[in-house]
């Protein structure tokens, strides 16, 4: 045991053993260490990558976010052009509206519609400006804006109509986005076909159901945009593909925004896509009362808006009238009607076309009625066909100016300056062409239509 | 002529006119002029093969008791006047109205012979 104690063997191998030990402890403590430096690089690493991906998510939504707000208010100045020019075109169109002119002026004013909707829609997928808020408008007449908006407008036909209007909210939207389903109908069906537009009552509110004769969609093109119209819909105009397809995506982020419901997924009986656009109630409303689309100035200026006011919607309502202030005729309806005073306090009510029959100016008949209107033609036409009385009727015109001055303080002194309206200056000629019929009397019935202007006729002759 | 609480309420009409007219073109200048007298014709005459559009409906009633001018119906209907022509050929090719064009102007007669009626009546009756 001693002599192996002194062993030299032994004691080498103890050494190398101690020194092993310490080897082995080394290396664990180094493969400790560098497996926890191992782990900490894998967890920043995960940390790099994730706050990578959360930065480029960021620049995308941001870039997203940038484009949109461009694109935004570079539309929202369009739009603001296209409803502009649309009022000038209108103006233009009664303007020039007896000339060959207004057929291009009807053309630019649909190419102008179409530029708006345009607009209108790279405006929604934006969160953009709609436009401005319309007034409550019948569902006829909704369909009939979309179906001005877009190119083959003239293949369109809107088969039924329903007693029913949109709240003032909806209409705008409405409108953009049957016109997208509309252009989508046009567009992908052959150009000799029709486009039908059937208006349904159903019990969850209306349903307007478009009918295509196209050649329909595939599986995928359905899928597509079964997934834009109900849940997967775009944001900002990045994902719309090249060329862009808007139709959906528009229809399904102003479905989202103003709560209808559009589908695609049944076929048309003419084989291409039937699309059905669903106005819940809420967003339905009764027909809407119908108004002048802009108040003459006579009209503005005779007193508080009355929307009974022009011929046009009181013809078929209000037979005679009376209590809402129309000038009373012997006709079985107001064939004519010059917008009125508010005040007619007259028994008899004559008409402002009445004024120049020769006996028609009783002096304080005359003042009893603060009718502004009245004294103006009588001023324009008495004088000319009787000049011996001209005076006389400028006298009686200047009386019932004066009168009604007393009478409906405010109602209408500008009513007798030059300018007039176009219903009146069609009142005045209707007047003049009825007394020439009159005169010459050569039809029982035209003479029925001139009672009202009994005497008018002895002046016919000598207007020619 | 204008007057200032006027100007905001002008907003272009929901429904273009080239809608209204669905497209179509001006009739002929001498089919309905200005003074042409317009009136609704009865119904046996009328020839439904569409359902009317509110403005045309609109014209009708306002025609529907008399002859009125063509310029009369758009003012009333502050329609352009070509629109107004455009919807009224439409509705007489449809028999809903009755389309009477103007009188003619009598022609002047000749003075000579006015002169001679009356040296001839003077002449019978001194």
């Amino acid at each position: 045991m001693t002599h192996s104690l002194q062993n030299p063997v032994l004691w080498a191998l103890l050494v190398v053993l101690l020194g092993a030990i310490a080897v082995i402890v080394l290396q664990r403590r180094a493969a400790a260490s560098t497996r926890q430096e191992f782990d900490g690089l894998r967890a920043h690493y995960a940390a790099l990558e994730s706050d990578f991906s959360q930065s480029v998510e960021a620049a995308h939504v941001r870039a997203d976010e940038e484009t949109k707000t461009v694109l935004k208010s570079a539309m929202r100045t369009l739009q603001g052009l296209a409803a502009e020019q649309q009022l000038v075109v209108s103006r233009l169109q009664s303007k020039y509206g007896d000339s060959v002119i207004l057929e291009d002026l009807l053309e630019i004013d649909h190419t102008n519609s179409q530029f708006g909707r345009r607009a209108q829609s790279i405006a929604v997928l934006c969160d953009g400006w709609l436009g401005r808020q319309r007034e409550v408008a019948s569902i006829y007449d909704v369909v009939r804006s979309a179906q001005g908006r877009v190119r083959h407008f003239r293949r369109v036909e809107i088969l039924s109509q329903v007693d029913f209007g949109i709240t003032s909210r909806a209409v705008e939207p409405v409108a953009l986005a049957l016109a997208e389903l509309l252009d989508n109908a046009t567009s992908y069906s052959s150009p000799d076909t029709v486009v039908e537009i059937n208006i349904r009552t159903v019990p969850k509110g209306i349903c307007i159901v478009v009918d295509d004769a196209g050649i329909g969609m595939n599986d995928e093109e359905r899928a597509r945009a079964e997934k834009l119209l109900t849940s997967d819909r775009v944001s900002g105009v990045s994902a719309l593909g090249n060329p862009p397809q808007f139709g959906f995506a528009v229809v399904g982020v102003l479905c989202e925004r103003f709560g209808f419901e559009v589908s695609v997924d049944s076929s048309s009986p003419y084989g291409g896509v039937r699309a059905v656009l669903l106005l819940p109630h809420e967003l339905l409303t009764g027909m809407p009362e119908l108004k002048p689309a802009a108040p003459a100035p006579a009209a503005a200026a005779t007193g508080p808006a009355d929307p009974a006011r022009n011929g046009f919607e009181t013809s078929s309502a209000v037979p005679a009238t009376g209590p809402d202030g129309l000038p009373k005729r012997r006709r079985k309806r107001p064939m004519a009607v010059v917008p009125s005073a508010p005040a007619t306090g007259a028994p008899q009510g004559p008409g402002g076309r009445q004024d120049f029959a020769p006996q028609g100016y009783p002096t304080q008949g005359y003042a009893e009625q603060a009718h502004p209107e009245q004294g103006y033609p009588a001023q324009a036409y008495a004088a000319p066909a009787y000049p011996g009385q001209g005076y006389a009727a400028q006298g009686h015109a200047a009386q019932g100016y004066d009168t009604q001055g007393l009478g409906a303080p405010g109602s209408g002194a500008q009513t007798r300056s030059g300018a007039r309206s176009g219903a009146e200056t069609a009142a005045i000629m209707g007047a003049f062409q009825r007394g020439t019929q009159s005169g010459r009397a050569t039809n029982p019935n035209a003479a029925e239509t001139t009672s009202s202007t009994p005497a008018a006729g002895s002046e016919g002759h000598e207007v020619p | 002529m204008t007057t200032p609480d006027e100007q905001p309420s002008e907003a272009p009409p929901l429904v273009r006119p080239y809608v209204i007219t669905k497209g179509r073109g001006l009739p002929d200048d001498e089919q309905l002029s200005l003074i042409t007298l317009v009136t609704a014709a009865d119904d046996e005459q009328r020839r439904p093969t569409r359902r009317l559009t509110p403005e045309e409906q609109g014209l009708l009633e306002l025609c529907a008791a008399g002859y009125l001018t063509v310029a009369e119906l758009a003012g009333h209907t502050r329609l352009p006047l070509g629109v107004v022509r455009i919807l009224l050929s439409g509705l007489t090719e449809g028999g809903f109205v009755i389309v009477r064009p103007p009188v003619e102007r009598a022609s002047l007669v000749d003075a000579r012979i006015l002169e001679e009626v009356l040296n001839g009546l003077q002449a019978k009756f001194g």
